[in-house]
């Protein structure tokens, strides 16, 4: 009986524990006081917590600017991220079952072309656009549904709407786009938070685009903030902690409105449950 | 407005995604080919043709050499760590028990913390004087490492950190392991069979078409996507340990002005990772896990 219960909670526990460490850390480290010598042991707890690195945060950088740009970036992000992969994952649903094999196929080996392939001449086109130092290029990813991941959630949880209450609104003389906005959506609102949550933090987190294409201070992203933060300070280690929970709070907390689905005893059926839920 | 519609057509809805690849995958895929054929170098607007020069100086390049050795390295030990941690904790905590969902939200945690932020926090973790695993380590009696300071230990501590990152491919995991039968493991159970022969004659052979493809994925993704840890990290130092293949692929572009030199390092980039992943498969062929 003991065995079986240290199969059941303890072995998990100890893994759990291990992947939060990181974060803990991160937590610990912002509210230590600057300046104090290194610790002897290892300090799971702060031993003088305080807020004071939280506080110098604005003062030596454009804090609020650059969350304000992060912002507006998601903004706009997102929704065209929600927008992208559930037309295109109602397209497969919709896909006779070999063309929808093949489209998968093409798809998944869409997902094998990495971003560094493109680096070079997609920032080219952007140039000849005109459209570098400002967030036009941030929006490509959305455009692409940030990864074929999503396109794929948005599918499967799409298959659980009947065929015949796709014919049967078709008879009734409702329009495509009609069908796609007021019947099938609406039956898969948790793949659609969980594909927004993703798209969140990808959008969120993103460094890349913006360190290739922004190149003016106060358009600056957060996460470039970030890294400006480092080079200004590269031993101020609670200031950059602080940094760094900044930059992670926000999408702990988006990503624990989606754990209830993704991460549920049986994610599948937690996507496709919205009709009924 | 006729009456009488015609079946829905999937293709409406699949035409901005396709015109997006087209614009934003295939358009630059194939400028990229071309221009690896120039001088070009991203200031100027006149790129000439210079045929094979930029092979030649692939050739020639040592620090290209470097980069790939770095590369290599890495493949070599993160793709097995990475997927050995996704594949165990997602069968180890996919079965519903009660707190369930906690256990794998811890796990799932780390990946949803920005690259950037990711980065600055190793450097906090990874730190010799004040960071958390020198101290672990002086628990059990060890000195610590100079981590990023050492070729070696620099290289280790950016697998260690990108172990931690592996919530997509644990989520695939979790989905795919619910969908498997039930009733074959009670048969099993019935026949004698314990948790490591159902594991090894059940779990594992099902599942191998989605471990394959993560194994696949995640090449890719190590190899060419781990730039920004890397960047922020190390930036290639110390002595070029950490100068993966993306990183001077960025240096060459958008640094030295290199810019047809790296389209070219960038094909060199997919025809590497077009090989591991052949050879990858051909062994997985030969082990008959894909039949």
């Amino acid at each position: 009986m003991r065995r079986r219960w240290i199969g059941r909670f303890v072995v998990p526990a100890f893994f759990a524990a291990v992947f939060a460490a990181p974060l803990w850390f991160m937590v610990v480290g912002s509210l230590r006081p600057a300046g104090l010598p290194p610790p002897r042991g290892v300090e799971l707890l702060p031993t003088q917590p305080t807020l004071a690195a939280y506080a110098r945060l604005p003062e030596l950088m454009p804090l609020f600017t650059y969350l304000a740009n992060s912002a507006l970036v998601v903004a706009v992000a997102v929704p065209l991220t929600v927008l992208v992969a559930s037309l295109t994952g109602f397209g497969l649903r919709l896909l006779t079952p070999t063309a929808r094999r093949r489209t998968v196929l093409g798809l998944l080996a869409l997902l094998l072309v990495p971003v560094t392939a493109v680096w070079a001449t997609r920032f080219e086109l952007f140039r000849l656009a005109g459209v570098v130092d400002t967030y036009v290029p941030l929006l490509a990813p959305a455009l692409l549904a940030v990864s074929p991941f999503l396109v794929l959630l948005y599918a499967w949880s799409f298959g659980g709407v009947p065929d015949t209450q796709l014919q049967a609104a078709r008879l009734e003389g409702a329009g495509w786009l009609t069908i796609w906005r007021r019947l099938a959506l609406p039956q898969v609102r948790p793949a659609t938070l969980a594909v927004a949550v993703l798209a969140f933090t990808f959008h969120w987190s993103n460094f890349i685009d913006p360190l290739l294409y922004l190149t003016s201070g106060d358009r600056y992203t957060y996460p470039l903030g970030l890294r400006f933060l480092l080079l200004l300070n590269p031993t101020d280690w609670p200031l950059l902690m602080a940094g760094c929970v900044v930059a992670t709070a926000p999408c702990v907390v988006v990503f624990l409105l989606a754990q209830r689905i993704l991460l549920d005893d049986n994610p599948l059926a937690a996507l496709r449950s919205g009709g009924h839920g | 407005m006729s009456r009488v519609r015609r079946p829905l057509t999937p293709w409406a809805f699949l035409a901005p995604y396709a015109a997006a690849v087209v614009l934003l995958v295939v358009l630059p895929a194939v400028l990229n080919v071309g221009y690896a054929f120039t001088d070009h170098t991203g200031l100027t607007r006149d790129p000439r043709f210079v045929g094979l020069a930029n092979v030649r100086r692939l050739l020639a390049d040592g620090f290209l050499l470097d980069s790939l050795r770095a590369s290599l390295f890495h493949l070599a030990l993160a793709v097995p760590v990475r997927l050995l941690a996704a594949v165990g904790l997602g069968l180890l905590l996919a079965a519903p028990r009660p707190g369930g969902r906690w256990f794998r939200t811890a796990v799932y945690l780390p990946t949803v913390i920005p690259d950037v932020a990711l980065a600055v926090l190793f450097l906090w973790v990874l730190n010799p004087l004040y960071g958390p695993l020198n101290q672990l380590l002086r628990l059990v009696g060890h000195p610590g490492y100079t981590w990023l300071a050492d070729p070696t230990t620099a290289r280790l501590g950016v697998v260690l950190m990108l172990a931690f990152p592996i919530g997509e491919g644990f989520i695939v995991v979790l989905a795919a392991r619910r969908m498997l039968d039930g009733r074959l493991y009670e048969a099993a159970a019935l026949e004698g069979c314990g948790p490591f022969g159902q594991l090894r004659r059940i779990t594992l052979p099902l599942l191998a078409p989605v471990l394959v493809l993560l194994a696949v994925r995640d090449t890719i993704l190590t190899l060419q996507v781990n730039f920004v840890p890397a960047y922020v990290l190390t930036d290639g130092r110390p002595a070029n340990a950490t100068l993966y293949l993306p990183v001077y692929v960025f240096d060459q572009i958008f640094e030295f002005s290199g810019f047809a030199y790296g389209s070219t390092i960038t094909i060199l980039l997919t025809v590497v990772t077009a090989a591991v992943i052949t050879g990858l498969l051909i062994m997985l062929r030969r082990w008959r896990v894909l039949r």
